[in-house]
C-alpha cells in the first residue's frame, strides 16, 4: 500500500523504529509493521493469500510461513508484527522456512480441482503463480480429492466455487471490515469449510464485486463475466468510472472492440482498491442501444445524414438562433466536454443561457455552487474525511450517492471519526458508518441546522471537520444558505456532493449561467477579459448572465427560444420534466449530441452520436474537484466526443471552438485557477413546512439507471423497493402491509418497512421498480404525499 | 483487351468465353515475385520434381511485360509494397495475382508495422493459398483452382455486369469498425 | 581410348535418362498419394469423445499459443437443458484464421484435452479472405457411428472425469431420450 501523500500535507514521519534483520539484511522500520511489509521495502517476496494490506491479518493461509530465531515453529510473515532485534529468515535463507512453504502449498493444492483451463481467475491467479514457483511439480495425492456441487450462487451476481477455495477469509473479512456487509461467512470445519450465507440471505452487498478481484483462487467469480474471456487475451486500459461523482479509478479490459470486465485500480488517494458494484459490472449500456450517425429531421421523420450534412443543418440552426438559444449540458459530461459546450453557447451563440443540472434545482444551489464551489482548489479530500473528528452529512446517503464516500467514512468511523447524519432515518450505511441521527423531516433541514445541539456545533469548529451537503438540498429552500452559514460559523470545512460524475466537471468548465471557466463570474471585467482572450474573441462579444434552472426551461417551455442545444438529458430525471417536455413538442429547434436514443432525440431536428467514455479520453472531476482523467480504451471508434462535435458545428458557422482533449486541457490551463472576487451568495429564507406526510426519496445505487441497462445479474442484487414510515405514521393511516402513495401525476402501491423515523415522512426510492418517483407520482423531495392503505403493488 | 470489349452485347460471348478462357489458362506465364521462404517452395514448383510445365507455366519471366500471373510468394514489406504495384501495373491484361503464403495473403504472424497486412492491401488478389510456406502441391492446387476461375471467366458486357454486382457486394458489406468479437 | 565426341556424351545423357524413372510428381492426377506423410500438418479438427460430445471445452488456450494470433474462442457455460461438452464449459464459438496460420501445431500441443488436432487435408486456396476463416462447423469432426449430435446430457452415471480418463466408449440410448424430455420442457417453457 501507498502511503498517501496530500499536496501541501505534513507528512507524518515515524520515529518509533525498530531494528530488524531479515534474510541477514539489516534495516530500520517503524514498529507494528508485519514482517511481510517489511520484507516487501527490501525486495522479498513471500508468498501469501490471506494476506492484503488493507485487511486486518488474520494467518488463516498459512503459505508466508518464515522462521524467526528464538521462536520454536515457523511463524505465518504476514501477523507477525517485527520486534527489536528480532532476526528473520524468508525461504531464500532457511531450509526450515522453504519446506514450510512448500508444505503448506501441497496441503493447499490437495483439494483444489485441476479445472484451470475452464476457471475465469487461470492465467491471473496467484495460487497458479505461487504453485508455479514454490509448489511440487508432480503430485503425490493420488486419492480422490473432496467435492461440492459447483458453482453456487452467493447472490445473483456471484458465483462461489467451494472446491477451489483456500479458505483465505478474504472475502468474508472484506464483507465484514471495510463493506460492513457481513452476509458471507466461513462454515463448518476442516475440509468441509466453506464460505457461504446464511439461508435465504444473498450476498447483496453493494461493494460484492471486490470480493472476486481480491479471491487469491477461481473461487469467486462474476455471473457477468463467466466464461467471457481468458485474462491473456484481454487488453488493459486504466479508466475512470463514469457512473458516480466518486472517481474511481478503474482497469478496462477489452477484447476485439468489445468490453468484457472492469476491475478497481489501485489509486490509494481515492479509492483504495475498491469499487461498487454499479462501477465494475454497469457497462452494457456503452454497446446497446447506441446512435451510431447523424440524423436530420425531413418531412417529420428523422433519417440518417452524412456528417457534412448535419452539421450544415445545425450551423443553418444556429445561424439564426444567436442571442436566442438555450443549451443544456446534462450532468454526465466530462470537463472537457462541458467546456466545449460552454465556449459554445457563449462565444458562438452568444448566450448565456445554460445549466448542467438535470434533476431537482434551485436558484439558490446556482447561487451556492458558483460563490463556493466552482473552480475552488483541492482541500477536502478522501483523506481529509480519514482524520475529521466529525463529519456531518446533509441531504445525503453516501452508500446510495457515492458509494466510495461511504467507503472512506466508514473506515473514518471505525478509526474514531463521528459521522453525524441529517436525515429522516438512520439508513443501514448510516449504521454501518456508526452515524449519529439529527432527525428531521425532508424540507426541515434548515431548522435541524439552526437548532444543532451545542455538542455537534462544538465538535464542528475542531479544525479538521467537515460538513458535505448532497444534491438533494437543491430541493429544500434555504438549506443550502443555512449549511453554508453553519460552515462559516464554526469553520467547518463544506463540501458538495453532487451524484453524477459529471456535474462538477460541468461546473468548473463554466457551463452554468453567470459561470465561466474555473469559477469566474461573468460579470467581473478581469474574468471576462482573461476568457474572452483565450477564446479568441473580443470581451464585449461575452453575453450578459442569462437563465439557468427552471428559469431557463420555463422559457423553453415557451417556445421562445430560435434554438435549444442539448447533451445528455434524459426527460424523466427533470423535477421539471413537463417544461422540456413542452419546449421538445414546440416550434424551437432542437440540435441533440446523444449516445443513446432517448426522448430528446426522438424530438430534436438534428441528432449526432456521441461517444461514451470508451469512445473518447477526458476528464471528470469527482467531489474533492480532483482531475480523475481517463484515456481512450476504443482508438478506433465511429463517434467522437460532444467537443469534437460542437467543434465540428462551430467551424461550419466560421468559429472557432476547441474541440481536442489535448487542446482545452491547454485552454483550461492557460486560463489558470480565479484569483478574483467570486460571486457572493444571496441568502434564501427556509419555507415554512407544508402540513401533512412528507415524501423522502433518494436515488439508490441500483436502480433503474440508464447507464445500468442490460445488466440482470446486477439489477438482481439491488435493494428491494419498499415505502418506509414509522409504526405511528402507518399506524395514524391505518397502513400495515400496503401503501399506496398518491401525487398528482398518479399513485404506486409498495410494500410497507416499519422503520425507526421521523413522524409523518415517507420514504421511497426515487427511481426504482415500481417507483419511479418523478415520472408516477409528479412529486419529489420534501412535497407532501397522500398515503393510503392497501393496493397492489 | 481486343474484338470481344467492342462486341455488342452478348453476341459470340458464351463460346468465346470459353475458348478465350482454356488458352489462357493453358498458358500463363508467372511474374518471378519470390520475396521469401515461400518463394523456395516456388521454384520447387517449378523445378522437374513438380513441373508446373504440365500445365503451360514453366516460363517464369523475368519481365512483367510477358507474364499473366503474379504469386506473390512471401511477406511484403511496406518499402516492396510500391514496387509489387509498379510490376503489376507493368503486367498487361488479362492478369491475375496468387497471394502465396499467409504473409502475402495477410501478413501471416508478422503482425507488424513493417509488414503489409495482405498484398490485397496493394493489388487485387484472385487467389489466397494458406501455408506457411504452403507445400508444392498447394501451389499447384491453388494454381488449378485459379485456371477453373479463369475458364469461367466472362468477357466484354458479362464481364462489366460482374464487376458492378460485386461492386454492389462489397459496398453492402459492414466496414471492419464495425465488426465485433468474431473474426469478420 | 580416343575420347567420345563431346556431342555424342550430350546425347548420351539424353538417351540414359528415357530408361529412368520418372521423377515428377503426377499431383493431382494420383491424389491418393497426397500428401505425401501421414504426419503432415493440414487444416484442424475438433474432436468429439465417444458419445458424440465435443471435446472442446473453450479454454482459450490454443488461442493463447498461437503465434499467429489465428484463432479465436468464446467459452460459454453448458446448461442443464443444453449441454456440447462434458464440464461446465465449451466453446460457444471457435475460428481459425487459415490466413494467418502458420501451422505451426502449437495449438495442438496447448489443447488440455486432446480436442484439437490437425488433418491431413491440405487444399485450402480459396478466392477470398472470409471463407478462409473457418467456424466451429467446418472444423468439428465428423460423426462416427455410435454418437449422438450434441447437445445432450452426458453418459448417465458419468461425470465429466470420467470422460477425461477415456471411460466413455459410446453413446446410451438414455442421452437421446434425456435430451428429447428436456427438449420438451424447453417448448413448454416458451410455449
Amino acid at each position: 500500500m501507498t502511503i498517501t501523500n496530500e499536496p501541501g500535507a505534513q507528512v507524518a514521519v515515524p520515529t518509533d523504529l525498530v531494528n530488524v534483520t531479515i534474510d541477514g539484511v539489516e534495516m530500520q522500520v517503524p514498529k507494528g509493521t508485519l514482517v511481510i511489509r517489511a520484507a516487501e521495502l527490501i525486495g522479498i517476496e513471500i508468498p501469501r493469500f490471506c494476506d492484503h494490506p488493507l485487511l486486518d491479518p488474520v494467518a488463516a493461509c498459512r503459505a508466508c510461513l518464515i522462521e524467526v530465531d528464538g521462536m520454536p515453529k515457523p511463524q505465518p510473515a504476514c501477523a507477525q508484527m517485527v520486534a527489536e532485534g528480532m532476526n528473520v529468515h524468508t525461504q531464500h535463507s532457511s531450509q526450515v522456512a522453504a519446506e514450510a512453504q512448500a508444505g503448506v502449498m501441497e496441503f493447499l493444492l490437495v483439494n483444489h480441482p485441476l479445472d484451470c483451463p475452464v476457471c475465469d481467475k487461470g492465467g491471473e491467479c496467484p495460487l497458479q503463480n505461487q504453485a508455479m514457483s514454490v509448489g511440487r511439480p508432480e503430485t503425490r495425492f493420488t486419492e480422490e480429492k473432496r467435492t461440492f456441487p459447483k458453482p453456487i450462487n452467493v447472490s445473483a451476481q456471484i458465483l462461489l466455487d467451494r472446491e477451489r477455495c483456500v479458505s483465505c477469509a478474504r472475502c468474508t473479512r472484506f464483507a465484514e471490515q471495510i463493506a460492513g456487509d457481513p452476509m458471507i461467512e466461513l462454515l463448518e470445519r476442516g475440509a468441509q469449510q466453506q464460505v457461504g450465507t446464511a439461508d435465504d440471505e444473498p450476498f447483496d452487498s453493494y461493494f460484492s464485486g471486490n470480493t472476486i478481484q481480491i479471491c487469491p483462487v477461481g473461487a469467486l467469480t462474476s455471473a457477468d463475466y463467466r466464461f467471457r474471456s481468458r485474462p491473456f487475451d484481454l487488453v488493459s486500459v486504466p479508466t475512470t468510472c463514469e457512473h458516480c461523482a466518486s472517481g474511481c479509478s478503474l482497469r478496462t479490459d477489452y477484447r476485439r472492440g468489445v468490453v468484457t470486465r472492469r476491475l478497481a485500480w489501485d489509486d490509494p488517494e481515492v479509492n483504495e482498491e475498491w469499487n461498487c458494484d454499479k462501477g465494475r459490472f454497469a457497462f452494457r449500456y456503452q454497446s446497446h442501444g447506441r446512435i451510431n450517425a447523424p440524423l436530420v429531421r425531413e418531412n417529420g421523420e428523422l433519417r440518417v445524414a452524412s456528417w457534412p450534412e448535419a452539421l450544415a443543418t445545425a450551423a443553418g440552426i444556429f445561424e439564426a438562433a444567436r442571442g436566442n438559444a438555450g443549451v443544456l449540458v446534462g450532468g454526465r459530461s466530462t470537463v472537457e466536454d462541458a467546456y466545449a459546450y460552454s465556449v459554445m453557447a457563449r462565444a458562438v451563440l452568444a448566450t448565456d443561457d445554460i445549466d448542467f443540472r438535470v434533476r431537482a434545482m434551485s436558484d439558490e444551489e446556482a447561487g451556492f455552487l458558483a460563490a463556493v464551489v466552482a473552480g475552488s482548489p483541492v482541500t477536502t479530500t478522501y483523506g481529509s474525511l480519514e482524520n475529521a473528528p466529525l463529519v456531518l452529512l446533509v441531504d445525503i446517503e453516501p452508500e446510495d450517492e457515492s458509494p466510495i464516500v461511504f467507503l472512506r467514512l466508514r473506515k473514518a468511523a471505525r478509526g474514531g471519526t463521528r459521522v453525524v447524519t441529517v436525515a429522516s432515518h438512520l439508513t443501514t450505511g448510516s449504521e454501518k458508518m456508526n452515524a449519529e441521527l439529527v432527525a428531521c423531516a425532508p424540507g426541515d433541514e434548515v431548522r435541524a441546522l439552526t437548532e444543532l445541539s451545542a455538542d455537534i456545533r462544538t465538535a464542528l469548529a475542531v479544525p479538521g471537520a467537515v460538513i458535505m451537503v448532497g444534491e438533494r438540498a437543491a430541493a429544500v429552500p434555504g438549506a443550502f444558505t443555512a449549511v453554508a452559514d453553519l460552515a462559516k460559523s464554526t469553520g467547518a470545512a463544506l463540501v458538495w456532493v453532487p451524484r453524477r460524475a459529471g456535474e462538477r466537471s460541468a461546473l468548473d468548465a463554466g457551463a452554468l449561467a453567470g459561470l465561466l471557466p474555473g469559477g469566474r463570474p461573468l460579470t467581473d471585467a478581469t474574468a471576462r477579459e482573461e476568457v474572452a482572450r483565450i477564446w479568441g474573441i473580443s470581451a464585449d462579444r461575452l453575453p450578459q448572465p442569462g437563465r439557468s434552472g427552471r428559469a431557463l426551461l420555463e422559457n423553453a417551455a415557451r417556445g421562445d427560444y430560435a434554438a435549444l442545444l442539448i447533451g445528455g438529458v434524459e426527460v424523466d430525471d427533470l423535477r421539471d420534466a413537463d417544461l422540456l417536455r413542452a419546449a421538445l413538442e414546440s416550434e424551437t429547434s432542437v440540435v441533440a449530441i446523444s449516445t443513446h436514443h432517448n426522448e430528446v432525440t426522438a424530438a430534436a431536428d438534428v441528432v449526432f452520436p456521441s461517444g461514451v467514455v470508451t469512445e473518447k479520453s477526458g476528464t471528470f472531476l469527482d467531489w474533492e474537484g480532483r482531475p480523475r482523467p481517463f484515456g481512450q480504451v476504443f482508438h478506433e471508434a465511429l463517434t467522437t466526443s460532444d467537443a469534437g462535435v460542437i467543434s465540428a458545428i462551430a467551424e461550419v458557422m466560421d468559429a472557432t471552438v476547441e474541440g481536442s482533449v489535448t487542446g482545452i486541457r491547454g485552454q483550461i490551463g492557460a486560463l489558470g485557477p480565479w484569483r478574483g472576487a467570486r460571486t457572493t451568495r444571496t441568502a434564501v429564507a427556509a419555507q415554512p413546512a407544508a402540513a401533512g406526510v412528507r415524501l423522502a426519496t433518494w436515488r439508490q445505487l441500483l436502480d433503474l439507471g440508464l447507464m445500468q441497462s442490460d445488466e440482470p445479474h446486477l439489477a438482481a442484487t439491488a435493494r428491494p423497493t419498499v415505502a418506509r414510515m414509522s409504526a405511528a405514521t402507518a399506524a395514524a393511516n391505518g397502513i400495515t402491509e400496503i401503501a399506496t402513495l398518491t401525487g398528482p401525476a398518479g399513485a404506486i402501491s409498495l410494500p410497507v418497512e416499519i422503520t425507526e423515523m421521523v413522524p409523518d415522512v415517507v420514504w421511497v426510492p426515487m427511481n426504482s421498480e415500481g417507483s419511479r418517483i418523478y415520472r408516477d407520482l409528479g412529486l419529489g423531495f420534501g412535497d407532501v404525499v397522500q398515503i393510503s392503505a392497501g393496493g397492489r403493488p | 483487351m481486343g474484338l470481344e470489349e467492342k462486341l455488342p452485347s452478348g453476341v459470340l460471348l458464351t463460346s468465346v468465353e470459353k475458348v478465350a478462357g482454356y488458352a489462357r489458362k493453358g498458358s500463363l506465364w508467372p511474374a518471378t515475385f519470390g520475396l521469401a521462404c515461400c518463394a523456395i517452395e516456388m521454384m520447387a514448383t517449378g523445378g522437374p520434381r513438380y513441373d508446373i510445365a504440365r500445365f503451360g507455366m514453366e516460363v517464369f519471366r523475368a519481365s512483367p511485360r510477358q507474364a499473366d500471373l503474379m504469386i506473390v510468394a512471401g511477406r511484403v514489406s511496406q518499402k516492396m509494397a510500391p514496387v509489387l504495384r509498379q510490376i503489376y501495373d507493368q503486367m498487361p491484361n488479362p492478369k491475375w495475382v496468387l497471394a502465396m503464403g499467409v504473409c502475402a495473403s495477410s501478413g501471416g504472424m508478422f503482425n507488424n508495422y513493417a509488414i503489409v497486412q495482405g498484398v490485397d492491401h496493394v493489388v487485387p488478389v484472385d487467389i489466397y493459398l494458406p501455408g506457411c510456406p504452403p507445400r508444392p502441391e498447394m501451389l499447384i492446387d491453388a494454381i488449378l483452382k485459379l485456371h477453373d476461375e479463369i475458364q469461367d471467366m466472362k468477357l466484354g458486357v458479362n464481364r462489366r455486369r460482374q464487376i458492378a454486382e460485386l461492386e454492389e457486394l462489397a459496398l453492402a458489406s459492414p466496414s471492419t469498425l464495425e465488426m465485433k468479437g468474431l473474426m469478420r | 581410348m580416343p575420347e567420345m565426341p563431346q556431342v555424342v556424351r550430350g546425347f548420351g545423357v539424353t538417351f540414359n535418362t528415357i530408361f529412368k524413372k520418372v521423377v515428377t510428381e503426377q499431383y493431382p492426377e494420383d491424389s491418393t498419394k497426397y500428401p505425401p506423410k501421414p504426419r503432415f500438418h493440414g487444416r484442424h479438427q475438433l474432436n468429439r469423445w465417444a458419445d458424440g460430445l465435443e471435446k472442446c471445452i473453450g479454454c482459450e488456450l490454443c488461442a493463447w499459443a498461437c503465434p499467429a494470433d489465428a484463432i479465436f474462442v468464446e467459452g460459454a457455460e453448458n446448461s442443464e437443458t443444453e449441454r456440447f461438452s462434458p464440464g461446465e464449459r465449451y466453446g460457444r464459438v471457435y475460428q481459425i484464421n487459415y490466413v494467418r496460420c502458420i501451422f505451426c501445431g502449437l495449438c495442438i500441443e496447448a489443447c488440455p484435452t486432446r480436442a484439437l488436432t490437425m488433418t491431413n487435408e491440405f487444399e485450402l486456396a480459396d478466392n477470398n479472405r472470409a471463407d478462409l476463416i473457418y467456424e466451429k462447423k467446418d472444423l468439428l469432426a465428423p460423426m462416427l457411428p455410435g454418437m449422438l449430435a450434441p447437445p445432450h446430457p452426458m453418459v448417465p452415471g458419468t461425470t465429466d472425469t470420467d470422460y477425461y480418463a477415456g471411460k466413455i466408449t459410446g453413446a446410451v440410448p438414455e442421452q437421446l431420450i434425456e435430451q428429447e424430455l428436456l427438449d420438451e420442457e424447453v417448448s413448454e417453457v416458451t410455449s
